[in-house]
């Protein structure tokens, strides 16, 4: 990892073709991230046959642009109208929602942005030292070690919020229930379909989220006596974040980035559990633990930050070891084979040209998205003073639009409908959607992870701590879910405590 | 109940709601008349010019963007739509080892504006009882590539051969774990039928996308059965080595790596793709399309694409193709039977 090579490389993806295509990129992956249903997988496939015309350099350039663009994306329909675009974003949604009610999506906005630059490019620069070493690390982890830290993590940030863990724990215990409709996640048996072939996919994650956040706003509002009052127009400067906010995120900002590099290394819904885990740590950190839930902007600004790190983090097995983890890398090694490249160990020997002009572009889009980002606070920050009497009709449309365009089916629609609903419900009873979204998006890989890891040991359940790494991780998760017990000698289990 | 205590404006945006799921009711229900009226003015009696096609064409992918299936189908559909002079555009219909876009597609009108990019799922869908009908409710339109399956080992595993694994494999029973890309998924029903063919016998773990060849990669598994194209990248790093494929010839994109069939294991598997319609579909329709789809299996830019990808191109025509998926159902179901997977 020379000098002249890291220099040759922003040279290569500086040339004016590379430029465009990092622009490019770098738009369709923000237009994807803000738009709930279209993920960045889907919209990376899509530009692949034109990549075939735009040779290696210029295509993969653009495909990255998408890729870490839907990141910065993401936050934004979540901050604004409480509709995550991206799983990623939705613990975004809890306290980005609520700034915006109080008149500071801007704020909320430009951290977000802000703190998706820094990871961004802390990140990068993370990938381009400790790729080789980090890859060995990813496969130190077999089935037996995701299910044991699949566990622990349902277990840590089941009680997100810090609010009731009994009604904690029945969300994420209804969102595993929910996960298991459809096909089971090793093929082979449709389960609680009742012979209805759309269920057989399952309940589609951005339907559900989509129901319980956003459908779930509007019939809130519906219900709501008096109009909500209405948002003060606030001068341009106050747009964007004060130096008290600044401050305040900053921390959060790099604990986010390295949470996320390191969650990123693991297979599966990685940016999704790397934001959910940068929530619940700054809740347990912050001197502000009273405003979470209300709109505190370090839970903007560490989940922000956590999942465009996990892009990166990502980025180690696939180009390290040619491996993919999520569907967008996939897409992304799919582009890398189709002009002839064969990422993993040999990539910066065959190719280091294009090896440094996408590690270039990555350091150049990261520059790109914020410039784009930051004037655009301004123009999105206004849509939080839309009056609800016209911003809740569309966002309806949005949701529905996004509901369907997930897998193309209408089954979605109607999940997304009934989520709004149940999601009402919900929030009148004060129970919380996000550990349900959780509880959904862990439960496939936990149960996954536990087949695997069972038919590996043929059945023997010591299979599942044989590995030292395992075995940690299970005491620790035995830890945290006996934890509250020992210290609070059951006082937070009281099950309905005056709201 | 406060719950109840609903305004005017929330009854008016209420029955707005409903008004607009009643709407989309209406949409799962009624099919696309406007489809009817185009179908109604051309008359299937007149082979001899056919208004076909005047709007873009659906293709329905079975699985997910990025995977296998989902790349060689979206090169298909660009090169063909310059033939057609309409696009060609691919839709990602995922679910139930594909029978959520075959249940699909064979929903539609049958006028050759959906078509369906389908596999041996069609064959292994219906038998796992994920469907209620079977090949027989589509037409083939062409055949064009086929895949084998690989069995893999790590690169430092102490099996010299194809022959010594087996051999390995039939004296430790059980003791070989072999990564397939699901149960019941064409990569495991090639591995049953390697242990039947031999008498090895093999431990069957379920992955999905990439983590059969990671968990290869960090010594959880002895072995994995994938598609070339998922493990190209470690074998040409010498981290992985190919020890047979399962086709008729070696592979283009492989040329070192021996059939089973040399190795003396009579053990031949292909997975084949192409281009179906639904049943009913107007005669000139298809002839049009096996047409356009014919070109895209003569273009070099496609024989150069599908090698990249770990595929061969194999054409065959309507009526070859819809007999070879009968003869093809016919063995397939003979295979799942043996796992304990057909269920109809």
């Amino acid at each position: 990892m020379s000098e002249p090579g890291i220099l040759s490389a922003l040279f290569l993806s500086l040339a004016p073709a590379n430029l465009l295509a990092c622009l490019i990129g770098a738009v369709m992956g923000t237009l994807v991230g803000v738009l709930p249903g279209l993920g960045p997988a889907a919209a990376m496939a899509l530009v692949l046959p034109a990549t075939f015309r735009l040779g290696p350099t210029a295509g993969l350039i653009m495909l990255a642009g998408i890729y870490y663009g839907s990141m910065y994306g993401g936050s934004t329909t979540s901050i604004l109208v409480n509709v995550p675009g991206e799983p990623a974003s939705v613990v975004t949604a809890i306290d980005g929602y609520q700034m915006a009610r109080k008149g500071r999506a801007g704020a909320a906005l430009a951290i977000s942005a802000i703190g998706s630059f820094i990871a961004g490019t802390i990140t990068v620069i993370a990938l381009q030292i400790f790729a080789p070493l980090l890859a060995n690390v990813a496969l130190a982890f077999g089935p037996a070690e995701y299910f044991s830290l699949t566990l622990l993590g349902l277990i840590v940030l089941s009680n997100l919020t810090g609010k009731s863990r009994v009604k904690s724990l029945l969300m994420v215990a209804v969102g595993l229930m929910i996960s298991t409709i459809g096909m089971d996640p090793l093929g082979g048996v449709g389960r609680f379909t009742f012979n209805y072939t759309p269920a057989q996919g399952g309940l589609s994650f951005i339907a559900v989220t989509a129901g319980l956040f956003g459908v779930a706003e509007v019939l809130s509002m519906l219900a709501e006596r008096e109009t909500p009052r209405e948002i003060l127009p606030v001068r341009w400067r106050e747009l964007y974040p004060s130096r008290e906010e600044f401050q305040r995120s900053l921390p959060p900002i790099f604990r986010g980035t390295v949470v996320g590099f390191l969650v990123g290394l693991i297979p599966g819904p990685a940016a999704t559990i790397a934001s959910f885990t940068s929530y619940g740590l700054e809740r347990r950190l912050s001197r502000h633990r009273d405003e979470f839930g209300q709109g505190a902007i370090e839970a903007v600004a560490g989940p922000e930050s956590a999942n465009n790190a996990a892009t990166s983090g990502g980025m180690v097995p696939l180009l390290s070891l040619g491996l993919p983890f999520t569907p967008a890398t996939a897409v992304l090694l799919s582009g890398m084979l189709i002009h002839g490249i064969t990422p993993g160990p040999l990539l910066l020997r065959d190719h280091p040209n294009i090896f440094w002009a996408v590690i270039g572009s990555f350091y150049l889009g990261n520059i790109m998205l914020l410039i784009l980002n930051l004037p655009l606070v301004g123009l999105f920050a206004n849509v939080a003073r839309i009056p609800p009497r016209y911003l809740m009709p569309a966002v309806l449309v949005l949701c529905i639009i996004g509901a369907y365009s997930d897998n193309n089916s209408l089954f979605d629609v109607w999940v997304m409908l009934a989520a709004g609903i149940i999601g009402y419900l919900l929030r009148h009873y004060d129970y919380e959607p996000a550990p349900l979204v959780l509880g959904l998006v862990l439960g496939p890989v936990i149960e996954r992870s536990l087949l695997q890891a069972l038919t590996m040991s043929q059945g023997n359940i010591a299979g599942l701590w044989a590995s030292p790494i395992s075995a940690t991780l299970l005491v620790a998760a035995a830890v945290a879910a006996l934890w509250p017990l020992f210290l609070q000698g059951g006082r937070d289990l009281k099950p309905f405590r005056s709201n | 109940m406060k719950i109840l205590r609903w305004n005017k404006k929330g009854i008016l945006g209420g029955l707005l709601i409903l008004v607009l799921i009643l709407t989309l009711a209406g949409c799962g229900g009624t099919g696309n008349p406007g489809q009817k009226a185009g179908e109604g003015t051309k008359k299937p009696e007149e082979p001899a010019k056919v208004d076909f096609p005047t709007k873009p064409i659906e293709m329905t992918v079975l699985f997910g963007a990025g995977s296998g299936a989902d790349l060689l189908a979206r090169k298909v559909a660009d090169i063909a739509s310059k033939d057609l002079g309409q696009p060609v555009t691919v839709v990602n219909r995922t679910g139930a080892g594909g029978a959520v876009g075959y249940n699909y597609v064979k929903g539609q009108e049958a006028n050759g504006y959906s078509i369906v990019w389908n596999s041996n799922s069609i064959n292994t869908a219906y038998h796992a009882g994920n469907m209620n009908f079977d090949y027989t409710a589509f037409r083939g339109v062409v055949e064009l590539t086929t895949e084998p399956v690989s069995i893999a080992v790590k690169a430092d595993a102490p099996w010299k051969d194809i022959n010594e694994f087996i051999d390995y494999a039939k004296k430790n029973p059980g003791k070989v774990r072999i990564g397939n890309s699901g149960k019941g998924s064409f990569t495991h029903l090639a591995a049953v039928a390697l242990e039947n063919k031999t008498g090895a016998k093999f431990t069957h773990v379920p992955f999905g996308q990439g983590l059969a060849v990671a968990s290869l990669l960090g010594n959880k598994i002895e072995a994995t059965v994938q598609l070339p194209a998922e493990i190209v990248a470690q074998v040409k790093a010498k981290e992985v080595r190919i020890l047979a494929i399962t086709g008729e010839n070696r592979l283009a994109s492989l040329p070192d790596v021996p059939t089973f069939k040399e190795k003396g294991v009579d053990l031949t598997l292909s997975l084949w793709r192409g281009i179906a319609v639904p049943k009913g579909t107007p005669e000139v329709v298809i002839k049009r399309l096996e047409q356009a789809f014919k070109k895209v299996a003569d273009s070099p830019d496609f024989k150069a694409f599908a090698k990249e990808m770990g595929a061969s191109v194999e054409f065959r025509g309507a009526k070859d193709f819809d007999q070879f998926i009968a003869q093809q159902d016919k063995e397939l179901s003979v295979l799942m039977e043996q796992i304990g997977m057909k269920k109809q």
